[in-house]
């Protein structure tokens, strides 16, 4: 609980000094802000001339027919693919063609769509590769300073175990991580992926094979996170799952923005409807 | 828990594998005790295959953390073992061409600079691509390694090479003439066999003492290194390095560490090796060498670091013991150049029933005095299965 605590306390500190600068930007505060992104890869042209922006504190859902451009979107925002054109801000900070790495000391982390095994480790281990800037991540400090990897090591753990515990998952922790399930699996994602702190957190698919016990659990820590103070963009195909948790969703067809809005209007929206069932823009 | 203190209680936390590995050392162990007293195993030469069995070890290391800790392909292990022995043999010969006459401590200085150099040069532009790159610029690496030293005479001595090196002592107060003080000691143990030990005993003994020291040094460091946040990111880069990018690691920056680190103790292995050996040549960058290092970690298991140890003895045992088979009469064929084929086989038997090595890893990748006080213990049961072993 301490931690939840100390974690809301460092997002109000950080939403009270971005809130200064996003005044300008008539009182939105904005965590991701994505203008006029361009991607090709030969003749195709995977993201056309995406704008768009996310609000801290938001679930954001994007959705969008096959090949629409969702994943290419997230690989352009986390810094996998170098954008041809436009830009990507992370509070407020440019991080266009960026690392990947160097994006995620910006407080973006993402996960993938199909879960990440990560064959000869347990769960607990698999967990702890999550915290970003740990001491004992330096060759150095293992030998010239073991008492602060030490210290770090142990609040890690403990760390780890309290959010698998909240996850209900806890039971798991010892054992493989390649023997556990795939619902369980995108649980153990999500959970690891907390552990980097993010304030933004990207999920590609999040309840993609789930089951749908494990994905009202799913929708649920999500839900319970968001409150925690960590904002969420998520690509989803399940639209029962993406219109009950997101708002605002915004839709992607062919590379670029068709609409945002709430769940309410998406979902009445006639282009949105067309570009689901193939009609010509 | 210690072997010694609660022997009952180490055995049943032993996998079945594991169970099976101390019971062919400890059996390996009687039958070179049983040789040494009978007299068919000299004890000098013993004492040459204990030197030659840590090199291996030491290679083996350096390919482990390579490519069992980080799945880097290097298929010049030959190369940085080369630049160990040339490095060294080049600084303190008698008959080395550019430096020479220096004290062998700045040998091995100069050869482990060397090394880590090279592997920084060639990891620059590999190490940010594809695992594939790393492993087809190795292979050239090696190739180019071994024909510079071939044909740069005026630096390298050519395919003459390099005489009258050092034994890795000299200079040292005490160390340096303790061979030849030491007094003749002659046993006679059973009756018939009469046991020597005199100087080239004692010589090989201070060998067996560097390379002990060389290999229980590289041990600790990477057992520390393995079990480690380090060791956990190097792992994840194995697994997926998309996901270890993901979660914010700046992966080039650890295979280089890794890479470095491996090449630096390979180059270690060769700066014993031409103190062992006191002669190098182009044919010691031979690339079976590279060949039999990954037999070793495959075999031992690829990630782990007694794995590696565990192989790198093994790789010895059969290349050396095939000689001895010679020796039995009854045994109609000539065994010693069917070794290739033996270790061959063994390979295949291997990848077939064990494809993840002997020993391969079992400790979870986490600071051990913060884990091992852990309530909560993974049993061997899970340790042997999270190496995939029941899987398939």
């Amino acid at each position: 609980m301490t931690d939840a605590d100390t974690t809301a306390v460092g997002d109000r500190e950080t939403t009270e000094t971005s809130a200064v600068r996003s005044a300008a930007d008539g009182g939105r505060d904005l965590v991701l802000e994505v203008d006029g992104l361009r991607k090709s890869f030969g003749a195709l042209t995977a993201t056309d001339d995406a704008t768009f922006s996310v609000e801290r504190g938001t679930i954001t859902g994007l959705i969008g027919p096959n090949g629409a451009g969702k994943s290419t979107l997230f690989n352009l925002v986390s810094g996998f693919y170098m954008p041809d054109a436009g830009s990507v801000r992370v509070n407020g900070v440019d991080v266009t063609g960026k690392e990947p790495y160097e994006v995620a000391d910006y407080g973006l982390i993402r996960t993938f769509q199909t879960p990440r095994k990560l064959e000869g480790m347990t769960v607990r281990e698999a967990m702890l590769v999550g915290p970003r800037n740990q001491p004992g991540e330096s060759f150095r400090n293992l030998f010239l300073n073991p008492s602060a990897v030490e210290e770090r090591e142990r609040a890690n753990l403990e760390q780890a175990e309290r959010i698998l515990e909240e996850f209900e998952i806890d039971h798991l922790a010892t054992q493989p991580a390649t023997k556990i399930s795939g619902g369980q699996m995108k649980l153990v994602e999500l959970a690891r992926a907390m552990l980097a702190e993010p304030e933004l957190l990207l999920l590609d698919e999040p309840a993609a094979g789930v089951n749908p016990t494990l994905r009202n659990k799913l929708a649920e820590q999500i839900r319970r996170l968001n409150e925690q103070g960590t904002t969420f963009l998520l690509i989803e195909h399940d639209m029962d799952f993406v219109m009950k948790l997101a708002d605002p969703v915004i839709v992607l067809d062919q590379g670029s923005v068709l609409m945002e809005g709430t769940p309410k209007q998406v979902q009445t929206d006639d282009r949105v409807i067309d570009a689901y069932l193939g009609g010509s823009p | 828990m210690s072997a010694l203190s609660d022997p009952r209680g180490y055995w049943a936390d032993l996998t079945t594998p594991e169970r099976g590995v101390v019971a062919a050392i400890t059996a390996f162990a009687v039958l070179l005790v049983l040789g040494l007293l009978t007299g068919a195993l000299a004890p000098a030469y013993f004492l040459y295959l204990v030197g030659l069995a840590g090199m291996y070890a030491l290679l083996s290391f350096g390919l482990n953390s390579q490519w069992g800790f980080t799945g880097l392909i290097n298929f010049s292990v030959a190369a940085f073992f080369g630049l160990g022995a040339y490095g060294t043999a080049l600084m303190s010969a008698s008959s080395s061409p550019i430096a020479g006459q220096f004290l062998p401590i700045f040998g091995l200085v100069a050869a482990l600079v060397l090394a880590a150099i090279l592997a920084v040069a060639i990891g620059i532009p590999t190490l940010r691509l594809r695992a594939d790159y790393l492993a087809i610029a190795s292979l050239g690496l090696a190739e180019v390694v071994r024909l510079i030293v071939l044909n740069e005479r005026e630096v390298t001595n050519g395919s003459a090479g390099v005489r009258g090196i050092p034994t890795f002592f000299e200079g040292w107060p005490v160390l340096e003439t303790l061979p030849q003080q030491l007094p003749g000691i002659f046993l006679q143990p059973l009756p018939g066999t009469r046991l020597v030990f005199e100087e080239p005993f004692w010589s090989a003994l201070l060998n067996v003492v560097v390379v002990v020291t060389f290999v229980a040094g590289s041990y600790a460091i990477l057992r520390r290194a393995h079990r480690s946040p380090w060791g956990r990111v190097l792992r994840t880069i194995r697994g997926d390095e998309d996901l270890a990018r993901a979660l914010g690691k700046h992966t080039y920056r650890y295979k280089m560490q890794s890479f470095v680190l491996g090449s630096i103790i390979m180059a270690l292995a060769g700066v014993f090796y031409a103190h062992l050996n006191l002669y190098v040549s182009p044919s010691d960058l031979d690339p079976v060498t590279t060949f039999y290092v990954w037999v070793a970690v495959i075999l031992g298991g690829s990630g782990s670091n007694r794995g590696a140890l565990f192989g790198g003895i093994v790789i010895v045992t059969i290349r050396e013991g095939t000689r001895f088979l010679n020796s039995f009469e009854w045994i109609p064929v000539d065994v010693a150049p069917l070794r290739i084929l033996l270790i061959g086989v063994l390979i295949v038997v291997l990848m077939r029933y064990r494809p993840q090595g002997i020993l391969p890893p079992q400790r979870e990748l986490i600071w051990p005095s913060v884990v091992d006080e852990a309530p909560d213990q993974p049993t061997s049961g899970v340790r042997e299965a999270r190496t995939g072993g029941k899987d398939d």
